[in-house]
């Protein structure tokens, strides 16, 4: 019997970076008014109101919350939508620590 | 997160409410009206603020832009919290996201600054004399309403940032000296929020 051929296995590094999921966190600031970021989440994702509310309340108590994810081009969109709306966002790889 | 202050401190306006024809409506004593002119402008040349350099030559390119020089991090807090860094912990990919928003940001800030600094123009009345104690209508569409909504929230964040404001220290300010400059300029900081929670508010109600 012949010795099976040595395959190479892909490195993880070879995945399309496409693939690789990204998120848009928005911060808390002491400034932005609770009604205010519940209707920018409203307004811009089109979020139905518990959803945005529990969103504003999630960034209100813990500081941070997660309000969207998609490609990193689509992230980068979200977030300079949300500078336009004066919240404080940043993006980033989807599971890198926050 | 910030709230709006009971009462909205001592406030002359009255809150925004729906109106007839799909407009906002509010009403705003004539000082008022000077207040917000005056802060709008500010705001419009602080965000329009550039370092405009006749001598580079590159100008045009910038105009149309070409100029691919990146805008440097600002140093003012107030700048920064306006265009804030889109990536925390990457600076390289923080500064290539401010090269490729900030100027379009600050362009968008501008225009909806402009958009707030033309509906005060246009209201009724706004041609009366400072010492008229006329109140002023200030009726805004759906385009002006969230161009209000956008340019307090920047006013808000200018102010709040110079101020030092922290999440929950009403009661700070509260105690300063009444003639502390600091507190006359948190009064306004909370007017502003006034304004704007009786605005998100009504705009709120046909979102539900």
């Amino acid at each position: 019997m012949t010795a099976p051929v040595e395959i190479e296995r892909p490195e993880a590094a070879e995945v399309p970076v496409a693939d690789v999921p990204w998120v848009t966190i928005v911060w808390n600031d002491p400034v932005n008014l609770m009604s205010y970021v519940t209707y920018v989440f409203q307004a811009y994702f089109a979020y139905p109101k518990t959803k945005a509310e529990k969103l504003m309340l999630d960034v209100h108590e813990k500081g941070k919350a997660v309000v969207s994810s998609g490609t990193r081009e689509e992230m980068e969109r979200d977030v300079e939508a949300m500078h336009s709306y004066g919240l404080w966002a940043t993006l980033q790889k989807a599971g890198d620590r926050v | 997160m910030g709230h709006a202050a009971e009462g909205g401190g001592p406030s002359l306006s009255t809150a925004f409410r729906r109106a007839r024809g799909g407009v906002v409506a509010a009403s705003f004593h004539v000082v008022e009206v000077e207040l917000l002119r005056s802060l709008v402008g500010q705001l419009l040349e602080l965000v329009r603020d550039e370092p405009a350099d006749p001598s580079a030559g590159d100008g045009w390119a910038a105009e149309l832009g070409l100029a691919d020089e990146a805008p440097s991090r600002p140093t003012d807090p107030v700048l920064l919290r306006l265009f804030p860094d889109g990536y925390r912990e990457d600076a390289e990919a923080a500064s290539d996201f401010r090269r490729f928003t900030e100027r379009g940001l600050r362009d968008r800030k501008a225009a909806t600054a402009a958009t707030v600094l033309a509906s005060l123009a246009t209201a009724d009345g706004a041609g009366l004399p400072a010492k008229s104690r006329e109140k002023i209508r200030i009726e805004l569409d759906a385009a002006e309403s969230e161009a209000w909504l956008r340019t307090l929230t920047d006013l808000r964040l200018a102010l709040g940032t110079r101020l030092g404001v922290t999440e929950g220290d009403e009661d700070d300010w509260l105690a300063l000296d009444e003639n502390d400059p600091r507190r006359h300029v948190h009064d306004v900081y909370d007017w502003l929020g006034w304004v704007q929670e009786t605005l998100v508010r009504t705009l709120s109600s046909a979102l539900d």
